[in-house]
């Protein structure tokens, strides 16, 4: 299978700290990729090299083929590739709707000659509305589609975050730490629903996880960090037998 | 004891209010809206201002048929004489001047609005569009007054006539002139919340609230900013003609950083990001204006001697401060919803049950 996503050799220096060191790998269409490592080996900033929210010191970011290094974030989320954050990054002082709508692409409202012509976008928007009830049906949360993004639990935050991302209909979906703060059930379901939106929609996921049994249930592949570079990388059988990986990460 | 004519005064009172709404709805978008800290409304304003003392001297006298005289210098009364002249014999040269006057004033501060935002914003520090603004906004002023043939350096231009003028009856005309700023002020307002109730405002809202964010779900920030900038100035600029209508007196020393101050007062007394809100803030300056006028008048036939200008500021610092310990939000919170979606998933949700 060609990869979705190949990174050649990235590197981000922060000062005299290299956060990523010559990274390279490669994520399969249609794949779940685990990356994994200790608190601070690089894998954050790993996801904001990807799309762009930190400018790389070097190498090369290949998507679909295409050299997208050195692109805007918004281009490459037109291009397909959305995120997760690992910190709640939502819209807080808007609904949960609004904010599951805010990244449709292409709306035909946001153009400010067509947004006071409401005539012109509200059968688009309907349309968008009931994508987005979907969405948020998906993850639970249909009831809470008014409340503000602020009144919602932790879990439920990294929940609507999901959602979100799934509305600009992303290939590449980014996922840093999608079970923090979710109760053990629920993070379960959230693996279990992403496993589903890539079987039913094909879409690729590289997902940075610290709950490795749960990770480990679902993965394809697993890539490891530690101290900006690339550990190892294997199946999901090969990486938890790994003496060096189970040194750095478990501490035996 | 002073008298008061009622009548005379709520004309001038809701005059002011339509002109301020302008410039407070203008403010609204681009800053409560968008996050966009303009500190340049004066400039934007000056803009509107200057284009009428552009074209009520150089424009109105060849739409009347007649040669435009230079209005500066030792010609400056023949040029004064001469537009009065038109205005009061001849009102349909004022009304296309008038037009032409909104267009021009239109086009050139938008087009400012939009370039100043692009250049600066993509520096990514909004506080810096904000401060060259404030300091772009004396500068021009300064270089304004300094050009002895523009608007006639400190001299300014004097009657820059409401289009009105031309009714005898002055209390007439200035009723037609308040209806005209109210319906301006109505359609700034009606537009402007059809666009706070769309996708475009949603966008807006979300680029205030995180920019980061909002520029990895895929939007292109720094345009959507140049845009609300652009729609803004357009705003502020037609409340700058009405400005030097309503005074008939064009002159750089109206649009210091004060004027700019007022209509963040406006903004912040009648609620950040609420057009309504906008609309009362500019109704409670206006009426202010007029009350701290009318105080500042008789304080000073009882003998006192405090300014006007002294009595405003010191009320409007005592306003902010209250409202930034007591009701951050202002008078009036904005909406939490944006488009009608919230509308169609309720009724999506309903039927299934
Ligand atoms: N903006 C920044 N400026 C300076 N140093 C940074 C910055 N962002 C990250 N770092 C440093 O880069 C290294 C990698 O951080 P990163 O956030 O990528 O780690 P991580 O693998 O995501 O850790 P965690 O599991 O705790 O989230 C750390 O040493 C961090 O301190
Ligand atoms: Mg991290």
């Amino acid at each position: 299978m060609t990869p979705l996503l190949k990174l050649h050799n990235l590197r981000k220096d922060y000062g005299g700290l290299r956060a990523v060191d010559d990274v390279s790998l490669a994520v399969p269409e249609g794949a779940i990729i685990g990356l994994i490592g200790p608190n601070g080996s690089g894998k954050s900033t790993l996801i904001n090299l990807i799309c762009g929210s930190t400018d790389l010191t070097s190498g090369r970011v290949v998507y679909d083929g295409d050299d997208i290094s050195g692109m805007r974030p918004d281009e490459i989320f037109q291009l397909g590739i959305a995120r997760g954050y690992q910190e709640p990054s939502l819209y807080f002082k808007m609904t949960a709707l609004d904010n599951a709508l805010l990244p449709v692409k292409n709306q035909r409202g946001e153009k400010p000659w067509y947004a006071p012509l409401w005539r012109s976008w509200q059968n688009e928007e309907a349309q968008h509305a009931k994508a987005a009830r979907d969405a948020l049906e998906q993850v639970q949360l249909l009831q809470q589609y008014d409340r503000l993004a602020s009144d919602l639990s932790g879990g439920q935050m990294k929940l609507l975050e999901i959602a979100r991302a799934l509305m600009g209909q992303p290939k590449l979906l980014l996922l840093d730490e999608p079970t923090a703060g979710v109760a053990p059930t629920l993070a379960y379901e959230i693996f279990q629903q992403i496993a589903r939106l890539r079987d039913d929609h094909g879409i690729t996921f590289l997902i940075v996880e610290h709950r490795l049994e749960i990770l480990f249930d679902f993965a394809d592949y697993v890539y490891v960090m530690h101290l900006g570079k690339l550990l190892a990388q294997g199946s999901v059988d090969e990486i938890a037998s790994h003496a060096r990986v189970r040194e750095v990460y478990f501490g035996d | 004891m002073i008298n008061i004519d009622i009548g005379a005064t709520a004309v001038a009172v809701l005059t002011l209010f339509g002109i301020y709404s302008l410039m407070a709805i203008s403010l609204n978008l681009e800053y409560g809206v968008a996050g966009v800290p303009n500190f340049g409304k004066a400039l934007f304003v000056s803009i509107g201002a200057y284009t009428a003392g552009i074209t009520y001297t150089r424009l109105l006298p060849l739409l009347a048929g007649d040669i435009a005289i230079h209005p500066c210098g030792p010609t400056m009364g023949d040029a004064l004489q001469l537009r009065s002249e038109i205005m009061a014999s001849q009102p349909a040269a004022g009304f296309v001047n008038l037009g032409l006057t909104f267009i021009i004033a239109a086009v050139a501060a938008g087009a400012v609005g939009f370039a100043a935002s692009y250049v600066t914003l993509r520096l990514k520090e909004e506080w810096f569009l904000a401060l060259v603004l404030l300091v772009g906004g004396e500068t021009v002023r300064i270089l304004v007054r300094g050009a002895d043939d523009f608007i006639c350096s400190h001299n300014g231009i004097s009657g820059v006539a409401q289009p009105f003028y031309f009714i005898q009856d002055p209390r007439t005309s200035a009723l037609f002139f308040m209806l005209l700023a109210l319906t301006l002020a109505l359609l700034a307002y009606l537009y402007s919340q059809r666009l706070l109730h769309s996708p475009y405002g949603r966008m807006l809202k979300g680029l205030r609230e995180n920019e980061d964010i909002t520029r990895g779900l895929g939007k292109g920030v720094s345009l959507a900013r140049a845009q609300i900038m652009a729609v803004g100035s357009v705003i502020a600029a037609i409340g700058g003609v009405l400005f030097a209508l309503n005074t008939g007196f064009v002159n750089t020393n109206d649009f210091v950083v004060t004027l700019t101050l007022d209509v963040w007062v406006m903004v912040v007394l009648g609620g950040i990001g609420n057009n309504r809100g906008a609309l009362l803030g500019a109704l409670l300056i206006a009426l202010m204006d007029r009350f701290t006028q009318i105080g500042a008048i008789a304080l000073n036939m009882s003998g006192s001697e405090i300014e006007f200008n002294y009595v405003r500021f010191i009320a409007f610092g005592l306003i902010l401060l209250w409202m930034l310990r007591y009701r951050p939000q202002g008078l009036l919170p904005e909406s939490r919803l944006t488009t009608g979606a919230h509308a169609v998933v309720k009724r999506e949700i309903g039927a299934l049950q």
